[in-house]
């Protein structure tokens, strides 16, 4: 029997029994449409983040992290990324451009916002690699010595703005306080010598020889030598401002975050307003004076070194063999496209889980399948005997059968994909209302891809004829005498 | 069945009759090649139909054999037109010429204006004549009647009869079963009579030949 003359004979039946036909396509759109609404969610925050990684040019950068110092295996301390490796890096075969990521704690003024925000300096090389390129509005630095700044989507979050051309052209004003080394030592060393002589007055030398007592002296004098230095350094009342103007918005909600300060500002600007200056946040404190950072004077900017420094790679070229000169280098390289790895392993993860709930769904349905069709063997058991009496054999009506059941699991399936499709057209538009009042745009959480198209139709048809083969084995062992006997 | 032996030669019209349970349904079961004896032989063409397999057997019922039965087994939600051509899904005839084949047969059948009725709308003798076209437009080498007349009144009996016996003239094997001697008589050209599964009574010539 050909598969049009089934078509045939099936489409007549499941055309005459409507209600019973239509409510058991009903059992497997809803159980398509829901295997295609999960996956799609899976697919299109995949294929978003794809998109991110491709258009911020993710997959051709890597970073460049000192490895953290472990006292009790290492004998000499671990390399610094200093500017003198910056030039090593930026020399590396396939390496269009190596920059560091130096920023600062600023405060900020902006209208009649006061607030602390996080600052960088970027060269116009840096600037224009594919990392910087999401400007939502504006433009970028005009040149390495410019008085402009960037903003970032975060920084319009604590301003409270929503619209990115609204805080174009407006003046920011950044400072920071020059907390030096010297204003610090100035407390414990001052030049007044009375302090001194009061201070020895104070010690009981014939204790001395008392060894807890001198060490209770010396760590008296340590923690209040300390604590002089820290107040010294806190109250410095030196302050540099800059007043720049608000050229650009850039996006820094994605993969990038991390790269991207609130505010950018040009390399002098930035040489400026961080110059031999230290944040008073306590960590960053404590990160200055363990890197021995904060120790070196300000006239030594060149020995200085760098959070991390970023890689931007000739996309011709492979990242692996670039990691391995970096890790030969002495230090940890940390690659987009290794963590775009992970992250597919664990959406194929995701996507599982979530394909769970639509194959239970579409587990019920088959049940459904294997209902109607079941009742067709019973109810057309005359009719097989007359299509065996005209010379229709076993397999003739199996197949007959399984296509029946096959078009009911197609026929749901391209409505399951269709209906899937509406619910998540639906569901993106009220998830994107919701991420535009938080500043996410161009973000549509669903996606439709071929592969999700196929995989629905294949398992709707799958599931079908499985659900289908009982009552098709059952048509086929009908007996013909029995089944045309006179009532 | 018990020890039967019977030859159906071409081109004749051969009668079973018997009472119910004699065994004259069966007989035609197992020659039209719907049932398998347990023992003994039947040939067709000189070729035992034991020697073949299920889609063999199939074969041969979609171009060998028609078969018509008592009470039509037309499918109901098909109409007269589709039922007939349901027959030809079996045996090879191409999709384009299926419905030209079954429309002529319905009208040399006299049904020209009743094709595309559903059974449910045309009379017993109508279906009954939808039935034997569905048989015929297979082009067959044996017609296997189960009862033909049984569910008709006595006219319409009378006409399906003839309509038989006319194929029969026309080179046509009409093996038909009733328990209607007397129509049989009239009729068939050859009667064999069947009593609980043996034949009591072979080759009797009836009265029309």
């Amino acid at each position: 029997m050909k598969l049009y003359d089934s078509l045939s004979i099936s489409g007549g039946n499941l055309t005459r029994l409507k209600l019973r036909t239509s409510l058991t396509i009903a059992g497997v759109v809803i159980a398509i449409a829901t295997f295609v609404a999960m996956l799609s969610f899976g697919a299109g925050n995949e294929e978003y983040i794809e998109e991110q990684f491709e258009k911020l040019g993710l997959f051709y950068t890597v970073q460049v992290y000192p490895i953290a110092p472990d006292p009790e295996k290492d004998t000499i301390p671990p390399r610094l990324l200093d500017k003198a490796v910056l030039e090593e890096l930026s020399k590396l075969p396939g390496v269009r451009l190596a920059y560091p990521y130096e920023s600062f704690t600023a405060t900020a003024t902006f209208g009649d916002s006061i607030f602390e925000s996080r600052a960088q300096a970027l060269s116009q090389q840096a600037l224009r690699t594919k990392m910087f390129s999401e400007i939502r509005a504006g433009r970028l630095l005009s040149s390495d010595s410019c008085h402009e700044a960037i903003v970032s989507s975060r920084f319009l979050t604590t301003v409270g703005m929503l619209e990115p051309d609204s805080v174009l052209n407006d003046t920011l004003i950044l400072k920071v306080r020059i907390s030096s080394v010297d204003s610090g030592l100035a407390r414990i060393l001052p030049p007044d010598r009375e302090y001194v002589r009061k201070r020895l007055r104070e010690i009981a030398f014939d204790s001395l020889l008392h060894r807890p007592y001198t060490e209770r002296l010396l760590r008296s004098e340590l923690n209040n030598a300390m604590s002089q230095f820290l107040k010294g350094y806190m109250q410095a009342p030196d302050i540099v401002l800059e007043t720049l103007m608000v050229v650009g918005v850039l996006n820094s909600s994605g993969p990038q975050e991390r790269n991207i300060a609130s505010v950018i500002v040009s390399d002098a600007v930035g040489r400026r307003l961080s110059a031999g200056v230290f944040s008073g946040d306590p960590t960053e404190m404590m990160a200055a004076l363990a890197s021995g950072q904060m120790f070196l004077s300000s006239d030594q900017g060149d020995a200085r070194t760098f959070g991390h420094v970023t890689l931007d790679i000739d996309p011709k070229v492979l990242i692996t063999p670039i990691m391995d000169s970096v890790k030969a280098k002495g230090f940890r390289p940390f690659s987009f496209a290794e963590q775009f790895e992970e992250m597919k392993k664990f959406f194929l993860y995701f996507d599982l889980a979530l394909a769970v709930v639509g194959i239970i769904a579409l587990v019920t349905a088959s049940l459904g399948i294997i209902n109607t069709m079941v009742m067709s063997v019973l109810e057309r058991r005359r009719e097989i005997g007359v299509l065996k009496s005209l010379g229709a054999d076993e397999r003739d009506i199996k197949f007959l059968f399984l296509t029946e059941s096959a078009v009911i699991g197609l026929a749901g399936s391209i409505l399951g994909i269709l209906v899937g499709w509406i619910i998540t057209r639906v569901a993106s538009e009220v998830a994107q209302m919701f991420m535009a009042k938080e500043g996410i745009h161009g973000f549509d959480p669903f996606a439709l891809p071929i592969w999700l198209i196929v995989a629905a139709l294949a398992l709707g048809l799958s599931v079908s004829l499985i659900a289908g083969h009982y009552p098709a084995s059952r048509a086929a062992r009908v007996d013909p005498v029995e089944a045309l006997r006179n009532e | 069945m018990d020890n039967v032996s019977i030859d159906v030669y071409p081109n004749e019209f051969l009668a079973l009759v018997g009472s119910s349970g004699s065994g004259k349904s069966t007989l035609l079961n197992l020659v039209a090649g719907l049932d398998s004896p347990t023992s003994g032989r039947i040939e067709f063409e000189g070729v035992n139909l034991d020697a073949y397999s299920r889609r063999e057997l199939a074969v041969y019922r979609a171009h060998k054999v028609g078969m018509v039965f008592q009470s039509f087994n037309l499918v109901h939600h098909r109409t007269a037109l589709e039922n007939v051509e349901l027959a030809m899904y079996f045996n090879g005839v191409p999709r384009n010429e299926r419905k030209d084949r079954a429309a002529a047969m319905l009208e040399t059948l006299g049904l020209k204006e009743r094709m595309s009725h559903r059974p449910s709308d045309l009379s017993g003798g109508e279906q009954q004549r939808v039935a034997i076209a569905r048989a015929l437009v297979k082009r067959p080498v044996v017609l296997f009647a189960d009862e033909p007349t049984g569910n008709l009144d006595q006219d319409n009996s009378r006409q399906i009869v003839a309509l038989l016996r006319q194929l029969s003239l026309e080179g046509l094997t009409v093996v038909v079963v009733t328990h209607d001697v007397e129509l049989a008589k009239q009729h068939a050209g050859r009667i064999i009579k069947m009593h609980y599964g043996k034949i009591v009574d072979a080759d009797s010539i009836a009265g029309v030949q």
